[in-house]
Parts: C-alpha cells; structure tokens; sequence
C-alpha cells in the first residue's frame, strides 16, 4: 500500500498539472476543472494496479480524462451546469481582464468548439504527440491530423473574429 | 490577425495551478463518506449511552410495580435491537474503502440507503410504539407519585416529544439522509462506471 501511495503521488506530481489544463480547456470553470481532476485521479488511484505498461501512462490518464470530461457534463446533474458553461466562461471573462485578456479570450473561443473538438484542441495546445492523442481519443492518425487541421483553423478564426470585435 | 503557433504560445504561457496535492484529493473523496460513518457511529453511541441511562435508573432505583420492569424492558429492548440494527448498517459502509473496492463500496451504500429507508418507515414505528408502550407502564407507577401539575407536564411533554419525532424531524431527517446518499451513489457510480479501458 506504502508503495502504490509513492506511485500516485509522482503520477499526481507530473501528471496533473496537464490534465487540469485539459479539464480547464474543456469547462472553462476552475471548480468544475478541479472536480473532473479530482474524478480522474481517483479512477486513476483505483486502477492502478491493472495497469500493464502497454501505454505511456500519461496517455492512460488522459484517456481517463477525456472519457471523465465527456460524462461529466453529461450527467443529469450536471445538464444545468453544462448550459451555463457559457455563462461561467463569460463571467471569467471579467475576472480575466486586467490580467490577460487575450487568454479569457481563447478560453471563450474552446468553449465554443464541439465537446471532442475541445479535448483535442486542448492535447494539440499541449503538444501531445499525434500518435498519442490518435490513442487516447481512439480515432487513426489520418483521420486525426485532418481533424486537427480543421480544428485548428476554426479555433483561429474564432479567435481573430472575437479579437477583433 | 494571430496564427495558430500565437495561440498555442499564449496557451502554454496560461500558468495553471492545481489547487490540491495528491494526499488532500483521496482524503477530500474519503471525507464525504467518512461523514456519513460518522453520523452513523454517533446514532449508534447515541443509543449507547440512552441504554446505560436508562438501565441505570433502572437497577439504582427502586420500583414496587412489576408495570415499570417491565416499561424499563421494553424501553431496553427497543433500544438495544435498534442499535444492532444501527450497527449492521454502520458495518455496511464502513467494511469497503471506496479509494480500494469501489464496486463493493457501491453496492454497500446502496443497501444502506435502502435499510436506511427501511429504519425510518416500519422500523421507526415498531420503535415508537414500543417506546410509547413502555411509557405507558412506567408511568402507572410513577405518575401517582407526582402532583397534579407535573402529572399533565410529564404526560404532555413525553406525547408531544414522541409526536414531534415521529412527524417533522423523521421526515426532515428522511428527506436530507436519501439527498446525502444518493448524491455520493451518484458520484460514485459515475467515477466507477466510466473506466472501460484501462490496461
């Protein structure tokens, strides 16, 4: 038990400043980012032991993440919060303003983009390698470098159109 | 007009903070049930200690009525079988760590809800009703030995007490314990159902 706590806490250490960058992309909302933060390492804790090595761990965890991310809104309770995640998002924007607002900005700009769009999107900002955002959200990497190359042109555009208004 | 290597620059830029280390995230999940085990322990040494006092007042006083033993054996045994009922349901929860045996965890706080129904519908009556019953005999002895105006106040008092139990705080209780649960079965069954992949 001693050694699989020492395990989880140098996985927390290195991993969840990342994953909590995902979540934040995802939600647009610190509560609601360190909630689905706080799920993931937990699923993470539980199933410790039946990882294999087959993958980095990095990529389980954001495996967890992304499939954490995507119920979580999903659930009947969170259906409310889901419809005010713009809402949030915009309030943020007042929050962000005198620090950056360039940041507020691109953080509206993700929340506007489809749910999976938004985890990519969020990994493509990290700079996740291809082959491991391919594993993760378990789409080819063909299919996913035109994917992300759609992505990353309307998230531009969205970008420079808010910018500019 | 800003390209894309732009935004991605301000991204990384974008400094994060996690608000909690890997210790207070377990102990923060563990918390809200250990909330639960603790409400539960406290019903259970509540119960304990209403045992003690009363068989205490039983054995150091002196009754002359077989009607008042047999109003402290009832008083007792209502108590004592509540709280092993308590108690098998305090064993519920508190046998499964949730952070080690989820699905286990799962399927014992889902029984306990269940007994916890249970426990404040027909068992709740069989408990008031042996209480009030017990009452009844204790007080063919005791009642004599007071006067008039603490006659009607200890009649008055024990009916409106077990009244107001029976009605608005078990319901108040109900109500708020099925919430507390079933949000941690919510929670749970969402963290545990979602994993389909792991290696």
């Amino acid at each position: 038990m001693e050694q699989k706590d020492k395990l989880f806490k140098e996985i927390f250490d290195s991993n969840s400043k990342k994953i909590f960058h995902l979540c934040y992309g995802y939600t647009g909302d610190t509560d609601a980012a360190n909630d689905l933060l706080q799920e993931t390492f937990l699923k993470v804790w539980q199933n410790l032991d039946k990882f294999r090595n087959k993958s980095l761990i990095s990529t389980w965890i954001y495996r967890i993440a992304v499939n954490t991310c995507l119920t979580y809104l999903r659930s009947e309770k969170r259906q409310a919060k889901d419809e005010l995640t713009d809402n949030i998002i915009e309030n943020k924007i007042e929050e962000f303003s005198e620090k950056n607002e360039q940041v507020a900005l691109l953080y509206t700009c993700i929340s506007k983009l489809e749910e999976n769009d938004r985890l990519i999107i969020t990994m493509v900002l990290d700079e996740l390698p291809y082959h491991e955002i391919a594993d993760i959200s378990g789409i080819s990497e063909g299919n996913l470098r035109v994917k992300i190359h759609r992505i990353k042109q309307k998230l531009t555009e969205l970008y420079n159109q808010y910018a500019s208004v | 007009m800003q390209a894309f290597d732009q935004i991605q620059e301000l991204w990384q830029k974008h400094e994060v903070e996690v608000r909690f280390s890997a210790d207070e995230m377990l102990q923060q999940a563990k918390k809200e049930v250990n909330g639960l085990k603790l409400k539960s322990a406290l019903n259970i040494l509540g119960m304990l200690v209403s045992f003690i006092a009363i068989a205490g007042v039983w054995l150091f006083y002196e009754y002359e009525s077989w009607t008042t033993h047999a109003g402290f054996i009832i008083f007792l045994v209502a108590i004592l079988s509540t709280t092993i009922i308590l108690y098998r349901d305090y064993k519920l929860i508190s046998r499964n760590d949730f952070t080690a045996h989820p699905k286990e965890f799962l399927q014992g706080l889902k029984t306990y809800q269940l007994n916890r129904y249970r426990l404040y519908n027909q068992m709740y009556w069989f408990y008031t009703t042996a209480l009030s019953l017990g009452f009844i005999f204790t007080f063919i002895e005791i009642l004599p030995r007071l006067n008039f105006f603490q006659q009607v106040l200890a009649v008055a008092v024990t009916f409106l007490w077990i009244l107001f139990c029976s009605t608005l705080l078990r319901k108040a209780v109900m109500k708020r314990e099925k919430e507390r649960i079933s949000l941690l079965i919510e929670k749970f069954e969402r963290i545990t159902g979602q994993i389909s992949t792991p290696e």
